[in-house]
């Protein structure tokens, strides 16, 4: 569905690279996540696979179109979505659906539906520049869906949104998926990531790092650990223990046996710890990177 | 179709924004300056003061050239003093006092200071041509020659309407096209338009129809208020659509090289001006040089004259809209070459 090689950009034309040797595979029907800080090279990649930048070296494709030359009709076959929200501030919810819908030469998605699954029916004649950034995020994320794409990028998600919002959104992307919907997905957020991607791509300084499954990364770099919390006597004791080791895992054996266990949890690594210890840098927005 | 969806957007945003009034409301302006501030013809009345000093024979022979001439205000003084002070209460004068020295008489002109050299040249001229050639009976060597004996002459009102036509109907866009992109761009709403099958020609295009928009309005205004039924409108709008266009294209095409409004600013004032510049020679064509003929202003000026005239050089009109026709085209193909590349980064 999308197939990446040593994808090159600089935006000062130079050797300066903003992205460097990227390579990467998406089959379809997969979601995607491109794991990494601000400024790690997501966007620009990104924006590469949707034509915003043009390819300067290196091989895409994206729905069967070479991206050296993208043809307009693929954009019948994709749908984008920002982190920025860029609706027309003039118009009405309603209105920014019903104009972008006229422009594919697809069968589009109601309109009116759209609303309703972003929870924005109840506002749809409203003027957009009365909508909280919430809404007007949601209306962003729901006019991407316009076209029922095969390919969906979603630029951060669910950045900034209150997490009932934010849990609509992953559902809305799950549906879709379900259904079909290949998803690339540019994120920093890992709990996002882990929660919806099938495969990860840790990118950094313009380079990806490792490619994998949440699960596969889990297991090979998490520690393997169960956390225990039991009483022993009046006292409430809190103890992790290692699957690997032999003493633990009788230990563990021992307190299931006949300690009042309270409770009792793997403690597997998160995509933030294994992202650090991959790259040695965090997820978090660096404020002062561009 | 896509490029009706376009236009009709922008028409919606644009007639919700302040940028679509500002044409038209400067042309409301224009229209109010025109009816109740500028008269039908500046009237150039130059007031002459005139202290003779001479013998009646002289005297009787100076009131007698005088006669009934009815374009100059003349006022006989008694001195020389009170020519001075009648002068230095009326700015718009001139002062002559004719006196006997010697057994000559003398024609002594007294001026206010601020006129140019030509004006004097042709103050003398025309005293000695009313007076000492009259009085010495040499007329009969006086011819006056018209070169063009069909020219049509406007009123200074209305000679003032193909200056606003250029400026404010054709040029205006130059200014608010960029002030629409760079509006979408700062908003983000072009990165949208940018992944949908929409193509750059189609979201330009519907900017200046949006443009043209405005500019019919504009003009039709201001021509149906101003000129009347007196116009050929079939030419005006031939010649309004191909230069509103024009400006249009050509603000999108200089626009093409900066990625911010502040930053295209500066050139975009900077080619208005040089473009006025051609007014000048519109009001006084005997100083046309060539950097000015070259300014597309000048043929756009001089073309929409034609349109208020009675027996319009036709054949002016419509080359000077098929050159900015034309000029439209190539402009619009580049512009969208360089929006194509740079628009959405």
């Amino acid at each position: 569905m999308i197939t990446v090689k040593n994808l090159y950009h600089s935006y000062t034309k130079d050797d300066r690279y903003a992205v460097k040797n990227v390579t990467f595979e998406i089959e379809k029907g997969e979601v995607f996540g491109f794991l990494g800080p601000s400024g790690a090279g997501k966007s620009t990649t990104q924006g590469i696979l949707t034509g915003l930048l043009q390819l300067q070296q290196g091989e895409v494709n994206v729905v069967g179109y070479d991206m050296r030359k993208p043809s307009r009709e693929m954009f019948n076959k994709i749908g984008v979505s920002f982190e920025q929200s860029n609706v027309y501030n003039k118009l009405s919810a309603l209105e920014n659906l019903e104009f972008y819908k006229k422009l594919f030469d697809v069968p589009t998605l109601d309109p009116m539906f759209l609303l309703k699954i972003a929870g924005l029916d109840h506002v749809a004649n409203k003027k957009t520049s009365e909508f909280s950034k919430g809404m007007k995020h949601r209306l962003t994320f729901v006019r991407s869906m316009l076209n029922n794409p095969e390919a969906w990028f979603l630029d951060e998600p669910t950045t900034g949104l209150d997490p009932a919002i934010a849990s609509q959104i992953k559902d809305i992307i799950k549906e879709k998926n379900q259904a079909g919907t290949t998803v690339f997905l540019s994120t920093h957020n890992m709990y996002v990531a882990d929660e919806l991607c099938h495969r990860v791509a840790f990118i950094i300084d313009g380079e990806i790092k490792l490619v994998d499954s949440p699960r596969n990364l889990k297991l090979q770099y998490g520690e393997k650990l169960v956390g225990v919390e039991y009483k022993l006597g009046d006292e409430l004791k809190k103890e992790s223990f290692s699957l690997i080791d032999e003493m633990d895992r009788l230990k563990l054996n021992d307190i299931i046996n006949n300690g009042n266990i309270e409770l009792m949890h793997t403690k597997e690594a998160t995509l933030e710890e294994i992202f650090i210890k991959v790259t040695g840098r965090g997820l978090q927005y660096n404020e002062t990177s561009i | 179709m896509r490029l009706l969806y376009n236009f009709l957007k922008d028409m919606r945003l644009s007639s919700k924004s302040f940028y679509f009034y500002l044409e038209i409301g400067f042309t409301v302006i224009i229209i109010a300056v025109l009816l109740f501030v500028v008269p039908e013809n500046f009237e150039n009345n130059l007031s002459i003061y005139l202290h003779l000093d001479v013998d009646d024979a002289l005297y009787g022979e100076i009131m007698g050239t005088l006669g009934d001439n009815s374009t100059d205000e003349i006022t006989i003084v008694d001195s020389r003093e009170a020519l001075e002070e009648a002068m230095s209460e009326n700015r718009s004068s001139v002062g002559l006092s004719i006196y006997r020295e010697n057994n000559q008489t003398v024609y002594n002109f007294v001026l206010q200071g601020y006129e140019e050299e030509k004006f004097k040249n042709i103050i003398k001229t025309t005293v000695e041509t009313a007076f000492a050639n009259e009085m010495f009976g040499d007329t009969d060597n006086i011819t006056v020659i018209t070169l063009n004996q069909g020219v049509e002459k406007l009123s200074d009102r209305i000679n003032m309407i193909p200056i606003i036509l250029t400026m404010n109907v054709s040029f205006m866009g130059l200014f608010i096209i960029a002030s629409y992109i760079f509006l979408d761009k700062e908003e983000g709403t072009i990165r949208a338009l940018a992944v949908t099958p929409n193509r750059m020609w189609e979201y330009l295009l519907g900017k200046m129809g949006v443009l043209l928009v405005s500019g019919i309005i504009s003009g039709f205004l201001l021509m149906a208020i101003m000129v009347g039924s007196k116009a050929n409108y079939l030419h005006f709008s031939v010649l309004l659509i191909t230069t509103s266009l024009f400006g249009s294209a050509l603000g999108l095409f200089v626009s093409s090289f900066f990625d911010t409004m502040t930053k295209a600013m500066g050139w975009l004032f900077m080619i208005i001006i040089i473009f006025a510049l051609a007014a000048t020679s519109y009001f006084s064509p005997s100083f046309s040089p060539m950097i000015i003929k070259f300014l597309p202003s000048y043929p756009i000026m001089f073309a929409f004259r034609e349109v208020l005239l009675n027996n319009p050089d036709i054949n002016y009109i419509y080359m000077t809209a098929l050159g900015f026709g034309v000029a439209t085209i190539v402009l619009f193909i580049a512009a969208n070459y360089r929006f194509r590349k740079t628009l959405t980064i």
